[in-house]
């Protein structure tokens, strides 16, 4: 492996695709610490407990809730045979198709007082207790930890699908108990898809905006989105992220010692996996039921209601002739800045794990910033960008993609390094000692080998750009409405059967691309 | 299923190929920019309004039919859109700026952001305290803020003024809107502007203790709880009651109308008004725009689907409200919104407003 690095065209080129990425950091960091600084004591004394505290236990909640529902479906599964098995494999990736925002929408209805849910625990207890507010920490984390347990799920998944079975059984073999290898040997073994895992769902949670908003969560990027639209000075907005950004590097640093701490390789060609044991009528009943009521509150009941709104709005009359154009923007948008992202992200992933020197890691990490960099902020950011110095492209779609990318190319790469590790490096040096120059060997060995991750990669970058609200609503063109926009739009108003037709739309344009991503054998670490 | 088909061939052009895809993805960008709207159609106005799309968008699609000229709207924060506009300066696409409320109109004003509009029929149409002073806005259209009341739970004679909810009887039985909406900001500020900065964070504070988890981000969700009975008392905009009781016409709401004692400071007036954007490029489309908007035929439609107080004495508001001559407003001048603005959000920040 190379060690020393001179400054190649190819390190020039991922240095600048992480400078035009973390602009954004530097353009807050800068207007934060800019200008009058009474707004910090200030926003301190004020408002700042109540930020830190809520954004932290939420981000916790929805850590060990994920945790234990991603785990415990994905071990079942690849563990057991029982009837049903196969739905479940890729119906829990269902839950993905589902923004945010929507699902939170559906929840204000469901866990409304007076609503269905209280209606239903009143009539089955006899009593006129009141559910907890959809409008709460409980709202915030049930709506979150059902929209992103399927991250953990499928890493989880891909992580027990891959394991070489001897551990576990050199494990046993030794008098471990069942319990005992699974904490102390599977659980290990698998910690770089968990942290993985943790990694992207901790960073969902933090720069959420849709949910939160529509939940009146008061979470950091709630409050700066707030600060941008609803003040006339963006320092207070500037000076919450920068916090936001510092918490977030920390934690971006605790997840590279964590991987770099558990890396394996496969020693031989040959792994041997799991087989499903087959399972009693009870205990598939059971799981069966166990998974059916986790899909119906992630996924089923959700669709349900927004099929029936959405031929209320139809009977109506209420949905108009422009969907045409929103369901075009959206593909658009989403597929345009996934494929740049994957050219972009590219070259920074290969250079971090091929030639790790600092200035390669730092691009890297840089590239990660922008994941917690909340949409909003990183809108405002490029808005002023483009206005003061490049007029010509403002008000283009190039704009808002490039906020997408620097917003969600951080997701992407998590697969694509992912992808880029599993390769052996060993094979790339015997290409390049046949001769072979760098970009052959990437085309010729690399590339054939991660494509199944970079398409993964794509696939969630897609997904997620589909669903992006904050920097959608401040950068879009005039007449560019997305999809996600017209949910908003009409969810805001508590326009239940409005907002339904767009959202069920991005739901089904979604499925495919999670029906792909289920099928990949993604592996993290 | 072509969608599906699409996105799997997307995905294994990607897969295969990524240089080929990403020019194709940037000869589509191109080609999106080309025929992106802003750029052709000369006889077209683009307007930003912070209105709910619901409320403006009939009023527009039925200029859009009689004229012919086309109307581009981009729908956000009125806040937020004197943000765009600040940013966007002399290259704002923007013709006209829509809000819901004045103080973002006078603050657009403030910031050199609009023009002074100059239509003769102005300054017959609206009253002079609805307008700025050099016309660089108008209102549109009225709206008060009201208390709407349980009529179950709740004997009206009971409160005077909006200065009453603060008051500990009415703890867990409020709702109020969140700090962030431009109507408590608005309503706020001229209840400072009348009664001083004491009055008004007692005020403030005693709503926010009383209201306690049940603030609203909207309007109709207040109106509804007070008719679903989940509190006694709200503070809104006069025609969202109305609005309730078109459609639920056995709801148990009514409004109140307060503060119309002699010395006191009258039911608060707001308006929804309209700026003509200091750098439109398509000047007489928009005032045209802005002559329709303030035109019996424009004013109907706001008394009619909005159950607004239209601005031009000429129009009737619609039946269904108290008419306009049954109550005192206050005096207080609309202008004086924006330079409150700045005061009444620290104030209803320090204070901890959710």
């Amino acid at each position: 492996m190379v060690r020393h690095i001179q400054l190649t065209p190819l390190s020039l080129l991922g240095v600048s695709i992480a400078l035009l990425l973390t602009f954004p950091l530097f353009y807050v960091a800068f207007s934060a610490v800019t200008g009058d600084l009474s707004q910090a004591s200030n926003l301190w004394n004020t408002r700042l407990p109540e930020l830190i505290t809520n954004t932290i236990s939420l981000a916790l909640g929805v850590s060990i809730a994920t945790l234990t529902l991603g785990v415990s479906t994905a071990w079942i599964i690849t563990r057991y045979q029982f009837w049903g098995r196969a739905f479940w494999d890729w119906g829990f990736v269902l839950p993905l198709a589902i923004p945010s925002f929507v699902l939170a929408y559906v929840y204000t209805f469901l866990l409304d007082r007076g609503g269905p849910v209280e209606q239903t625990w009143q009539w089955l207890t006899g009593s006129d207790a009141h559910i907890p507010s959809p409008y709460s920490f409980t709202g915030a984390l049930v709506v979150m930890t059902l929209n992103t347990f399927p991250y953990v799920y499928l890493l989880a998944r891909a992580a027990f699908q891959n394991f070489n079975l001897s551990f576990e059984e050199a494990s046993q073999a030794t008098g471990a108990t069942r319990w005992e290898t699974f904490y102390r040997v599977s659980l290990p073994l698998i910690r770089p898809a968990l942290v993985a895992s943790m990694f992207l769902v901790v960073l969902y949670v933090v720069s959420d905006f849709g949910a939160v908003s529509l939940l009146r969560f008061q979470t950091f990027t709630y409050a700066i989105y707030q600060q941008i639209t609803g003040r006339f000075d963006y320092q207070s907005a500037a000076l919450l992220s920068l916090l936001l950004v510092s918490f977030a590097l920390v934690f971006l640093f605790a997840e590279r010692w964590f991987r770099k701490q558990s890396r394996f390789y496969q020693t031989s060609g040959r792994v041997r996996t799991a087989t499903p044991k087959s399972c009693s009528l009870a205990r598939g009943l059971a799981i069966n039921l166990f998974f059916f009521v986790i899909f119906s509150a992630a996924f089923g009941v959700p669709v349900i209601l927004l099929i029936q709104w959405t031929l209320t709005a139809l009977a109506e009359g209420e949905v108009g002739t422009s969907f045409g154009t929103y369901i075009g923007n959206s593909v658009f948008l989403s597929a345009t800045a996934a494929t740049v992202a994957l050219a972009l992200g590219t070259p920074l992933a290969y250079l971090a794990s091929r030639f790790p020197s600092k200035l390669h890691i730092a691009c890297l990490q840089g590239a990660y910033i922008g994941y917690v960099l909340p949409g909003p902020v990183a809108a405002l950011a490029l808005l002023m960008l483009f206005t003061d110095m490049i007029p010509l492209l403002y008000g283009t779609v190039f704009v808002l993609i490039l906020a997408y990318l620097i917003h969600y190319l951080p997701a992407g790469l998590q697969a694509m390094e992912s992808a880029l590790q599993q390769v052996n490096p060993n094979l790339e040096e015997a290409a390049r000692n046949l001769g072979a120059k760098g970009i052959r060997t990437f085309r010729q060995i690399t590339f054939p080998l991660v494509r199944k991750g970079f398409s993964a990669a794509w696939l969630l970058m897609f997904l997620l750009c589909m669903k992006e609200l904050p920097a959608t609503l401040l950068l879009r063109p005039i007449g560019f409405d997305t999809l996600a926009v017209r949910i908003w739009l009409e969810a805001s108003e508590e326009l239940y059967q409005l907002a339904a037709p767009p959202a069920l739309l991005i739901v089904i344009l979604s499925i495919p691309a999670v029906f792909l991503l289920s099928k990949k054998n993604w592996q993290a670490g | 299923m072509s969608i599906m088909k699409m996105i799997i061939q997307i995905v294994r052009i990607v897969s295969i190929q990524p240089l080929v895809s990403m020019l194709l993805a940037f000869g589509l960008l191109s080609f999106s920019d080309l025929s992106s709207p802003e750029l052709s159609a000369a006889e077209s106005v683009v307007v930003y309004s912070g209105r709910a799309e619901r409320l403006i968008k009939p009023v527009l699609d039925h200029f859009e039919q009689t004229t012919g000229t086309t109307v581009q709207l981009l729908t956000a924060g009125s806040t937020e859109l004197v943000n765009r506009l600040r940013a966007e300066k002399a290259r704002t696409p923007a013709d006209v700026f829509i809000t819901n409320e004045a103080g973002a109109l006078e603050l657009a004003r403030s910031l050199h952001l609009l023009q002074p509009i100059t239509l003769p029929e102005v300054a017959m149409a609206i009253p002079e305290h609805f307008r700025a002073p050099d016309n660089s806005w108008i209102g549109l259209s009225g709206r008060m803020w009201v208390i709407v009341y349980n009529t179950k739970t709740v004997d009206p004679s009971s409160i005077h003024s909006l200065l009453d909810l603060a008051a500990p009887s009415w703890k867990g039985k409020l709702a109020i809107p969140t700090a962030n909406s431009e109507y408590l900001q608005a309503g706020a500020s001229m209840v400072l502007a009348a009664k001083g900065e004491k009055t008004a964070k007692n005020f403030l504070e005693g709503i926010r203790d009383n209201a306690g988890n049940e603030v609203y981000g909207k309007n109709r969700q207040i109106v509804d709880a007070v008719a679903k009975g989940k509190v006694s008392v709200g503070i809104v905009n006069h025609y969202y009651i109305f609005r309730h009781l078109a459609k639920d016409p056995e709801a148990p709401i009514a409004p109140l109308i307060t503060d119309q004692d002699k010395d006191g400071m009258g039911s608060i007036m707001n308006v929804a008004g309209i700026g003509l954007t200091a750098h439109t490029k398509h000047l007489s489309p928009a005032k045209e725009l802005i002559a329709f908007l303030i035109s019996p035929t424009g004013q109907e439609m706001f008394a009619q689907i909005n159950k607004e107080y239209p601005v031009n004495p000429a129009v009737n508001a619609d039946p269904a409200v108290p008419p306009a001559s049954s109550f005192r407003a206050s005096t207080i001048p609309l202008t004086r919104l924006a330079e409150l603005r700045e005061p009444i959000i620290h104030m209803i920040q320090d204070l901890g407003l959710r």
